[in-house]
Formats: structure tokens, C-alpha cells, sequence
């Protein structure tokens, strides 16, 4: 099955060409691609980006999935959740692609495309045999959540946020060191340079794993008394205030996951599915691997780092694997979708 | 030898491929507005998307970005390296070099080559990666040669070839424009009534959220209620509102909206505004209509958007809450009051 694929869920402007699970183009316009990624968004000028590149990007999307809208087979795209008038560019689009040359139109949820985002090129990530029930993780900016799959299509939700995301955690703490923001990805890079032994942080809800949530909030204040007192900072300091920071943040998820591992050994869990923004980041890898060879599961990563960020060749994947078809006149955002929803 | 070609095509308004500590970058004088015309139709994307430029240091950079502390500290501790700092533009490169909102990222590359032409020239070139739009990120020429049409061939004037690059990742970009002391001093509040309490523990910070709620529970429905927050990252702001739709009956889980911008509760709106960048910003998220509505808002980073919470002043009951961290370690000064 060929599907277009549109993701206009926050600051990207994403569309994909995917058939069945091979993705023929993966197109994002965000500043990132050739510059950066802004931390600052104007609602409103966001929507009118959105508005203006949407064009642009679908077909560059179709041109380097060398193929025609007239053979497509279904129009994708994201309702939620995310930032409401950015959502609506995309639906909108979508709406109007799938009426014009009349195809099917699949509303997806843009957490359960980063859950299925390691499923895709089935074919070349050797992921074909992963039985369900399996687990999953996503983390984002935007969430942290540990996912039970009992088969795509039918989840529950293990344990989730209660404050911060791991992303938007990592980026703070970034920020608290004088980064700049977004800044997950360079302190990941200085946490590399640092020793996480060299201070002390708390690991949030140490022993009370049971309350099964990610929280971030005590965390990012210990870390922001601790930043304070060690200023003037130097780049040591900074190396090692970022290895110590993301080694606990780290920690806690891990904790977390493995409390849930522990108390849910009936399902006979082989598989760990990976998605989200962080999941680009090595250290974390390195940590949910290791926790994989503790408890025997296969842990899967998406095969580019270029379908861990927000994209839309994920949103295709998913449009694959667990098609909602739609009727494009009832269709309309959701910002607040939730997962059991769609 | 190569710096004095890579000079003159650059002088002439053409495109140099050039190698840096990262990856294959394609320069063009990012002063002249003809030259990056060139560069767009080289990297085959649409005018408006935003080009990095690459400066010898500190100095030179301050002549077309504004740097705040935040980017000095960056700029001090890790540059020259693979890092492109985003400022606030000054408006002296061409068109279509700085974003649409006028910032610009600059990068000083760890490179020697790079940084005697641009010496030598006197002014940025860009900063680039030679591949042109969601092609291979280039290690090597061949990389970039064999992606591209005749058409784009033609328009490179120069190829300085290094040989393979190390597989280093490109440069990490940083925006430090939210740190902008501009942006952080607007909107100072003045209050004519004013409370204060030294919170110890989380549940008393959330008790005082539930007394908060009962005093002005009164308007729900006759007037929109706002809680306007102010306090630092970490001061316990989310924690609060947590503490508010309690007391307001909601079971929801509620969590930061600093990703989403707003998040929307049965009976509850929470919206983040630290990364808005303007206060009038905030009428996009829907403000007017939540006014109109009578909506219960809470609203984080309060002060970033100050002077439009304050338009609704009557049709809206403002509460401002100020969050600091106390001196021990669960301590929270609050104070609060209400706009008159």
C-alpha cells in the first residue's frame, strides 16, 4: 500500500511517501534540517509557516518517492495531539488531497506513530518476528510513556508523565547550564565530556517506582540549586553537571521501566519498541539494551535517527500498520488526543 | 594558494565548497544578496530557509548578531568547535540569511583553512552543508557529485577537496534568543494587594493552591479567572496548577505544557508561555476566546506575556502568583495577589 503521509503536529512541517512499510521519502521541514531547530515559537507565525511550506514539502515528499499522487493509495496524516493551529494545516491539507483525487484518508495519533516508528522497513530491520504482547516507550519532548502493546491497535498505558517529559527535562536542564534551548542534544554531548559521579543529584521517587510515573520536577529544582552554587561555572563544571543530570534523569526511566517489567512478567514481554526524540540519544541506547539483556528482550530502535524527531514517514508507517480510515468532511484535529482514542 | 581562489570566487559572488571539522560546508559571500540566490538554487530549496554563516570570532560575529550573555558564555567556552549559536540578527546580511523572525546562526569552525579565508575576506561566508536539500551529508566530493543534477554542477565556481572527512556529526545548533534579557525584563507587576507565605512541604504548597481556588471560586462563570505565574525553572509552577485542579475536582493528570503550549483540562486551560516569543502571542493560543468564554486559565511564565493578560482586566479576575525557591530544599516563598 502506498500512502502520503502529512505531520504538522508542532514546529515541523513533515510529509512521507511510504510503501507499506519502506519509506520512499522522509521530508521535514523544520530549521533543523539545514540550521536548527527553534526553542522559541510564534503560534501565530507558525501556522502561517506551516501554511506556506506545506505545499512545497508534500511534493517534494511525492517527487523523491518518485511516484504521482495518482498512484497513491491513501492520504495519511496527524490529528493530535499537539499544537492546535499547527495540527489544523495538516488535516486541512489532507482533507482537501484526499477529496481532490479522491483516496482514502487514515487519521493517525501521533504517539502511536513514534511506538511503531522502529517497525519501519520491516524488511531491513529484521523486526518482522516481533511477537505481542510488547512493550513500548516513547520519549519526547512532549511525552514520556511506557506502553503496553497487546497487538498494534490495542494498547495500555503502563506508566506516563506527571510533570516534564524526558525531552523537554533534558532540554531544561540544558538551559539551566547556559545551552541554550533546545539543548537535550548538545548536553548530551557534554554529559560524554563529564563524570556523573562528581555531584550528587536525587533520583526522582527512588523506591517508590510502584507510583509507576516519570516525574522531572524535583529533579530539574535539585539541579537548579545545584547549578546556582557552583557558579561561576567552567567548562568542567558544565561537562560534569550534564553527565551527572542526564545520568539521573537516565536512571529514573530505567527504574521505572524495569519496576514495570518486573510486575508484568505474566504478558511474557520479548520486545522492547523504542520512538520518540531521546531515543536518538546513545547513552539512553546503550542503558535500554542492557536492561534488555537483564530481562531477555529484543530492544528496537527506529533504523534512522531521522524517524525519532517529529516526521511524518512514521505517521505513514503507522497509517500502515492500524489504518483508521476517516471521512475527510467529519475529520478535525484533536490536540488533546489521547492513545486509547483512535 | 587555495585561499587566494576561494577569495576570488567569493569576491565575484560564487559558490566554494569547502571542508570544516564536521562536514563538506558551501560557502558564498552571505553579504551579497546575489550570491545567495545562487546558493538557494544550488541546495534546490525555496527562498526563506535560513543559512548559518561562518565568522573568525567573537568580535566579528557582534557586527550582525546581538549576543547576550547566554551566547558569550557559549561562545567563551566552546568555540571555535562544531556548535552554531543562534542570536538575534542585526540585518547586515542578504536577504533570506537570517529566519523569518530575523535570527541568525553563526559558527566559528575549528578549522584552519575556513577561518583564514573568511579572515582574508572580511567578511561571513555561509555556513552550509554541501549536499544540496535531503541529500547524503557530505564526507567526501564524491559524495556531493554524485547526488547532483549538471544544473547544480555548474553553479559550484570551487571545490577545495580535503579528501574524506572524519564521520563527525554536524554542528549542534543552540537558539540562546529565549535567554534574551529583552524579552525576560518585559512586564514587571505591580500589585495593590499582596500575600505572602513561606511554604515548607509540596502539600502545603498545594493547600495553599486549594485556598487560593476557594477565595475566588466565586466568579466561576460570571468572569474568566486567571492565575498568572511567575518563578524560575524548577520553582514549582506546574506543581501549583497540579494543586489548583485538584481543588477544582479535576481528575485529569495534568502535566507541563511547555512542549504543547497549551494543554486543555475538563474545566482547566494551561498554558506555558516561555517559549512565546511575543506577548500579543498569546490572542494565537486563543486567549480572547477562553476570556469570552469564562475559562479558568492558568497561565505559566506569566510575565513574558504580562501586558496581554492585562488587556482582559475586566472581563478576566487576575491572580498572580510569584513562586521563588526558598533557602532549604522544599522551601517556597509564594506570594500572590490581584491587579487593581
Amino acid at each position: 500500500m502506498k500512502i502520503l503521509a502529512i505531520d504538522t503536529s508542532c514546529d515541523e512541517t513533515a510529509a512521507a511517501v511510504t510503501q507499506d512499510t519502506k519509506i520512499l521519502s522522509n521530508v521535514i521541514w523544520s530549521q533543523a534540517a539545514a540550521h536548527a531547530k527553534f526553542g522559541g515559537v510564534m503560534p501565530s507565525l507558525a501556522k502561517r509557516m506551516h501554511e506556506e511550506r506545506i505545499d512545497w514539502v508534500v511534493n517534494r515528499a511525492i517527487e523523491n518517492g518518485k511516484c504521482k499522487m495518482e498512484n497513491l493509495d491513501c492520504v495519511a496524516v496527524t490529528v493530535g495531539p499537539g499544537l492546535s493551529i499547527a495540527l489544523g494545516v495538516g488535516v486541512d491539507k489532507a482533507k482537501e488531497l484526499a477529496q481532490k483525487f479522491n483516496k482514502k484518508l487514515i487519521a493517525v495519533n501521533h504517539l502511536e506513530a513514534h511506538i511503531l516508528s522502529p517497525l519501519a522497513n520491516l524488511q531491513i530491520t529484521k523486526s518482522t518476528n516481533i511477537k505481542y504482547p510488547a512493550l513500548g516507550l516513547v520519549v519526547s519532548g512532549g511525552n514520556t510513556q511506557l506502553i503496553l502493546i497487546k497487538k498494534i491497535g490495542e494498547y495500555e498505558i503502563l506508566a506516563q508523565t506527571a510533570d516534564d517529559a524526558l525531552g523537554e527535562a533534558l532540554d531544561k536542564g540544558a538551559r539551566m547550564l547556559g545551552l541554550g534551548y533546545p539543548g537535550g542534544a548538545i548536553l548530551e554531548k557534554m554529559a560524554k565530556l563529564g563524570d556523573p559521579k562528581k555531584y550528587k543529584l536525587p533520583v526522582p521517587i527512588a523506591g517508590q517506582e510502584n507510583r509507576k510515573m516519570f516525574t522531572y520536577s524535583g529533579l530539574k529544582t535539585a539541579m537548579n540549586r545545584l547549578v546556582e552554587s557552583e557558579k561561576p561555572l567552567t567548562k568542567e563544571k558544565i561537562y560534569n553537571l550534564a553527565a551527572t543530570y542526564q545520568d539521573v534523569a537516565f536512571q529514573h526511566l530505567i527504574r521505572i521501566v524495569r519496576y514495570c517489567l518486573i510486575h508484568n512478567s505474566s504478558f511474557k514481554i520479548h520486545n522492547l519498541l523504542v520512538g520518540g526524540g531521546v531515543a536518538a540519544n546513545v547513552e539512553l541506547r546503550k542503558r535500554l539494551r542492557k536492561l534488555g539483556k537483564e530481562f531477555g528482550l529484543s530492544v528496537h530502535f527506529p533504523y534512522s535517527n531521522k524517524l525519532t524527531g517529529d516526521n511524518a514517514a512514521m505517521i505513514a508507517v503507522a497509517a500502515f500498520l492500524n489504518p483508521k480510515y476517516v471521512d475527510p468532511d467529519k475529520t478535525d484535529r484533536d490536540p488533546q488526543l489521547k492513545l486509547s482514542v483512535i | 594558494m587555495a585561499t587566494e581562489a576561494a577569495l576570488t570566487v567569493l569576491k565575484n559572488g560564487g559558490l566554494v565548497v569547502y571542508p570544516t571539522e564536521t562536514l563538506y560546508g558551501i560557502g558564498a559571500d552571505a553579504t551579497n544578496s546575489g550570491a545567495v540566490k545562487k546558493l538557494t538554487e544550488y541546495k534546490n530549496r525555496p527562498f526563506g530557509k535560513p543559512y548559518s554563516i561562518a565568522v573568525l570570532d567573537e568580535k566579528m560575529a557582534e557586527k550582525y548578531v546581538e549576543l547576550n550573555e547566554t551566547a558569550k558564555n557559549l561562545y567563551r567556552e566552546f568555540l571555535p568547535g562544531p556548535l552554531t549559536v543562534i542570536s538575534r540578527g542585526l540585518h547586515k546580511v542578504a536577504p533570506g540569511v537570517e529566519s523569518e523572525d530575523g535570527t541568525l546562526g553563526i559558527r566559528i569552525p575549528d578549522y584552519k583553512l575556513v577561518l583564514n579565508i573568511v579572515k582574508k575576506f572580511g567578511k561571513p561566508i555561509t555556513s552550509t552543508s554541501a549536499n544540496a536539500s535531503y541529500k547524503k551529508r557530505p564526507y567526501k566530493i564524491s559524495d556531493i557529485l554524485e547526488n547532483i543534477s549538471n544544473k547544480q554542477k555548474d553553479l559550484i565556481d570551487l571545490i577545495i577537496d580535503a579528501g574524506v572527512l572524519p564521520p563527525n556529526d554536524p554542528s549542534t545548533v543552540i537558539d540562546t534568543t529565549l535567554d534574551d534579557p529583552v524579552t525576560l525584563r518585559q512586564g514587571k507587576i505591580k500589585l495593590s494587594v499582596r500575600d505572602e507565605i513561606l511554604s515548607k512541604s509540596e502539600e502545603a504548597t498545594q493547600n495553599l493552591a486549594k485556598e487560593l481556588w476557594q477565595k475566588y471560586e466565586k466568579h466561576k462563570g460570571k468572569r474568566a479567572i486567571v492565575f498568572a505565574f511567575q518563578g524560575e525553572m524548577g520553582a514549582g509552577k506546574t506543581q501549583f496548577t497540579k494543586g489548583l485542579a485538584r481543588a477544582m475536582g479535576i481528575t485529569d493528570l495534568v502535566t507541563s505544557p511547555t512542549y504543547a503550549l497549551v494543554n486543555e483540562y475538563h474545566g482547566l486551560t494551561h498554558i506555558d508561555a516561555w517559549r512565546l516569543e511575543k506577548s500579543d502571542e498569546l490572542r494565537a493560543l486563543g486567549f480572547e476566546d477562553l476570556i469570552k468564554n469564562k475559562s479558568i486559565i492558568s497561565v505559566e511564565w506569566a510575565e513574558r506575556v504580562a501586558e496581554t493578560i492585562r488587556e482582559f482586566d475586566d472581563e478576566a479576575i487576575i491572580i498572580w502568583v510569584k513562586i521563588e525557591l526558598g533557602k532549604k530544599d522544599n522551601e517556597r516563598k509564594i506570594s500572590w495577589g490581584v491587579e487593581e
